[in-house]
């Protein structure tokens, strides 16, 4: 076989694969196309997913403390979380204000300040079409695989799962190792200058999205107790605090904390994500009655 | 600017148009040289002084070796040597972001400067130089064909460690009519599809290897990831060596071989003639056989085994874990050598795989020492490996994703070869397919592994 006769079929066999791929994604968009293997995966699946289905009725935004409530812990009906991973809630927030239609509440959370939003994914998911050109048949066939396996949940499937986790005691994993690291790298950090900015980039969005009907509360979700006190978490409250001073603006959210467990003094762990889930509903509904 | 990028695409798509025009045959060589500075100095500017004094300084004591071997050749070795222990090894005693080192400017500026990219390989190819030439006693190269030799932008950052003996015969004019298309494209294609299906994928999920992720991992998902780590790190390499190969085909040079599915070996020493052959070859021929290989006795062939691994181990980084990830595999090296014969003698199949499995597994734990540089997160990950996980949130691994991402280095080595036989009439189709299904399903852009040796 001659070599051109060659590079031509390898460049038709690619270009036929392509063109199918394409119409692939017409036919059957994108939505099964990235299965999350990393922190980045879940960020960009959470935003296509936001994007592609109806506005719901309460959006949580925030970091990855707050992704660990997942969405079937809620009783609410159209609660999406929208907390990314590595990622500031003002992402979040950011990306919600831009859309053409709101949710009627907008949980903010003011635990990580520290970190700037991500210019890029606000770009992105701002414009609307978040679709890919191509469809990705490995990730698509895993995704089809994966989503089969484990299916998405709602909280009736799950209520009694979780009724039975909350009545079990409170996890004893010695976490002592972890709370330690994560005291030192959060008095090392000093939060105060980006806080500063994305306390009132969420002033001003708060100001857009309730002109538009939306209605925004802040919520911090518990440390660990050494967490609570170190130098990052008690700058970020001083900042956040003083720029929302209303004690209206703040969902109380209301644990009894030695129910409260942290695999590394930050992140809750899944019992006590439930209990704190409960809390915040309870919160949001006694919120959303005073006017 | 690295191969997977555009600014790549367009360098090398530029180059090649304008190499073979009729007009510039006579320049071809220092075409590719000034090609090859460009491409050096298009991230790293302020080291082209570096790479000319390397080379100009080869090139001096070249001349002078020629007249008297005995005299400057040691003096060529040392000033290569010397090149790359500054560099390499100065981060053992200084740290660059104090403001002031030392008080000589010059030398503080020195201090300074980063670690020059592919200093571990051109280096190896200068003193390659120094020893070949010299020993056939030819008369001088041209300037213009020592510095090709060293600095051929496609081998120039991470090899293939191409001997001097082996390229500089090569250096003569070049026609568009002997060009083997398809064997270029073949390499280039397989290479890119190694890096960026295979390779940046697996990067994605091996990224949880690093501290102090692993520590969210279960025990089973911990040895999952020594494995894809093993697939990924071949995969980079050889991707990598693979497009260096078929891009020196497109420029009239064969460069030599880099792997041979170095994961069916059935012995330690065995893995070394398949692993990065072209640095395992250059060991031998200028570090093992000069030390006197296995000419003076059983404990000296030992010894000489430990310092060669030793030394490879520390070519790769000044860190205690690439010095250990050598010496341990001098260990095993030491250790299967009396029981070679005796092991080559029971030939069966079963027996095959199950040494097949053993070097493979060994092999794949020592990739730790690679992937965590710093000896105690070495040590944490893989005490981790034989103790049970408490996390109570474990990293969620996808198995299924994983199996995909390996699977193409695990078909090349199981020996599939369809197109050999009656399916060769499917071989483009399957290397277009392959270039689709690089472009759709490429991992996140990650930087060669080698690149920072």
């Amino acid at each position: 076989m001659s070599a051109v006769r060659w590079l031509i079929k390898c460049g038709a066999a690619a270009a036929i694969v392509l063109i199918a791929c394409g119409l692939a994604t017409v036919r059957f968009g994108s939505g099964l196309q990235v299965p999350a293997t990393t922190t980045r995966d879940g960020t960009l699946n959470a935003l296509s997913r936001y994007l592609r289905e109806p506005v719901p009725n309460v959006v949580l935004v925030g970091s990855s403390i707050t992704f660990r409530l997942k969405e079937e812990y809620f009783t609410t009906r159209g609660l999406r979380n929208l907390a990314l991973g590595g990622g500031s809630p003002v992402t979040g927030l950011e990306i919600v204000a831009n859309q053409p239609r709101l949710p009627a509440a907008i949980l903010v959370e003011a635990n990580v300040l520290a970190r700037p939003p991500d210019a890029a994914l606000v770009e992105r998911y701002s414009r609307g079409a978040t679709e890919l050109l191509f469809f990705r048949p490995v990730r698509a066939a895993v995704a089809a695989y994966e989503q089969r396996l484990r299916p998405p949940l709602t909280h009736e499937q799950v209520a009694l799962d979780l009724r039975r986790l909350v009545g079990q005691p409170p996890s004893d994993f010695d976490n002592r190792i972890y709370v330690d690291r994560a005291q030192q790298q959060f008095n090392a950090e000093d939060p105060t200058y980006v806080a500063q900015l994305n306390a009132k980039r969420i002033e001003e969005l708060i100001r857009i999205v309730e002109q538009r009907g939306a209605r925004v509360f802040l919520f911090e979700l518990p440390y660990a107790e050494p967490i609570e006190g170190s130098r990052s978490a008690a700058a970020t409250r001083e900042i956040i605090h003083a720029a929302f001073p209303e004690p209206n603006r703040w969902l109380s959210i209301e644990v009894n904390r030695s129910e409260l467990r942290w695999a590394d003094g930050v992140h809750l762990d899944e019992r006590s994500a439930v209990i704190v889930a409960g809390a915040m509903e309870r919160a949001l509904a006694s919120a959303r009655t005073v006017k | 600017m690295t191969f997977t990028s555009w600014q790549f695409g367009v360098f090398a798509a530029t180059v090649f148009a304008a190499y073979y025009l009729p007009a510039l045959r006579s320049f071809q060589v220092q075409l590719l040289v000034v090609a090859s500075l460009f491409f050096y100095g298009y991230g790293q500017p302020e080291l082209l002084a570096l790479l000319a004094v390397a080379v100009f300084g080869t090139y001096l004591f070249l001349v002078l070796a020629l007249r008297n071997r005995k005299a400057w050749l040691p003096v060529g070795i040392a000033f290569n040597l010397a090149l790359l222990a500054f560099f390499k090894y100065k981060l053992l005693f200084i740290d660059p972001a104090s403001p002031s080192l030392v008080d000589f400017a010059p030398l503080d500026f020195l201090l300074k400067l980063p670690l020059p990219i592919g200093i571990s390989f051109f280096v190896f190819h200068n003193i390659s130089l120094l020893v070949d030439l010299t020993r056939q006693k030819a008369a001088p190269p041209t300037l213009a064909g020592v510095f090709l030799y060293i600095i051929f932008f496609p081998q120039l950052v991470s090899g293939p460690i191409t001997r001097a003996e082996m390229f500089m015969p090569q250096i003569k004019p070049k026609y568009f009519a002997d060009i083997p298309f398809v064997e270029a494209a073949k390499w280039i294609l397989a290479g890119f599809f190694f890096k960026l299906y295979v390779a940046n994928n697996l990067n994605e999920m091996t990224s949880y290897m690093s501290f102090p992720l692993y520590e969210t991992l279960q025990t089973q998902d911990r040895w999952l990831l020594v494995f894809l780590y093993s697939y990924q790190i071949y995969a980079d390499f050889f991707g990598y060596s693979a497009i260096a190969i078929g891009l020196g085909l497109l420029f009239g040079y064969r460069l030599p071989i880099n792997f041979n599915l170095p994961y069916i070996s059935t012995s330690f020493s065995e893995f070394w003639t398949r692993w990065h052959i072209s640095l395992s070859t250059w060991l031998r021929t200028y570090l093992y056989v000069p030390l006197g290989g296995n000419r003076h006795g059983l404990w000296r062939t030992y010894l000489n085994l430990m310092i060669v691994m030793g030394l490879g181990g520390l070519w790769h980084g000044a860190g205690l874990s690439y010095l250990l990830w050598g010496l341990l595999h001098g260990l095993l090296l030491v250790l299967e050598r009396p029981l070679l014969a005796r092991l080559a003698s029971i030939d069966f199949a079963v027996f095959r795989k199950a040494r097949m499995t053993v070097v493979f597994l060994c092999v794949s734990m020592l990739w730790i020492f690679f992937k965590l540089p710093n000896f105690d997160h070495a040590v944490g990950y893989l005490a981790g490996m034989f103790t049970p996980s408490t996390n109570p949130n474990p990293t969620k691994m996808f198995y299924s994703l994983a199996l995909l991402y390996s699977l193409p280095v695990m078909i090349q080595h199981l020996g599939f070869r369809p197109f050999e036989g009656r399916l060769r009439w499917a071989e483009p189709y399957l290397y277009g397919s392959m270039a689709a299904l690089m472009y759709l399903e490429a991992g996140p852009e990650t930087s060669f592994i080698y690149f920072q040796f």
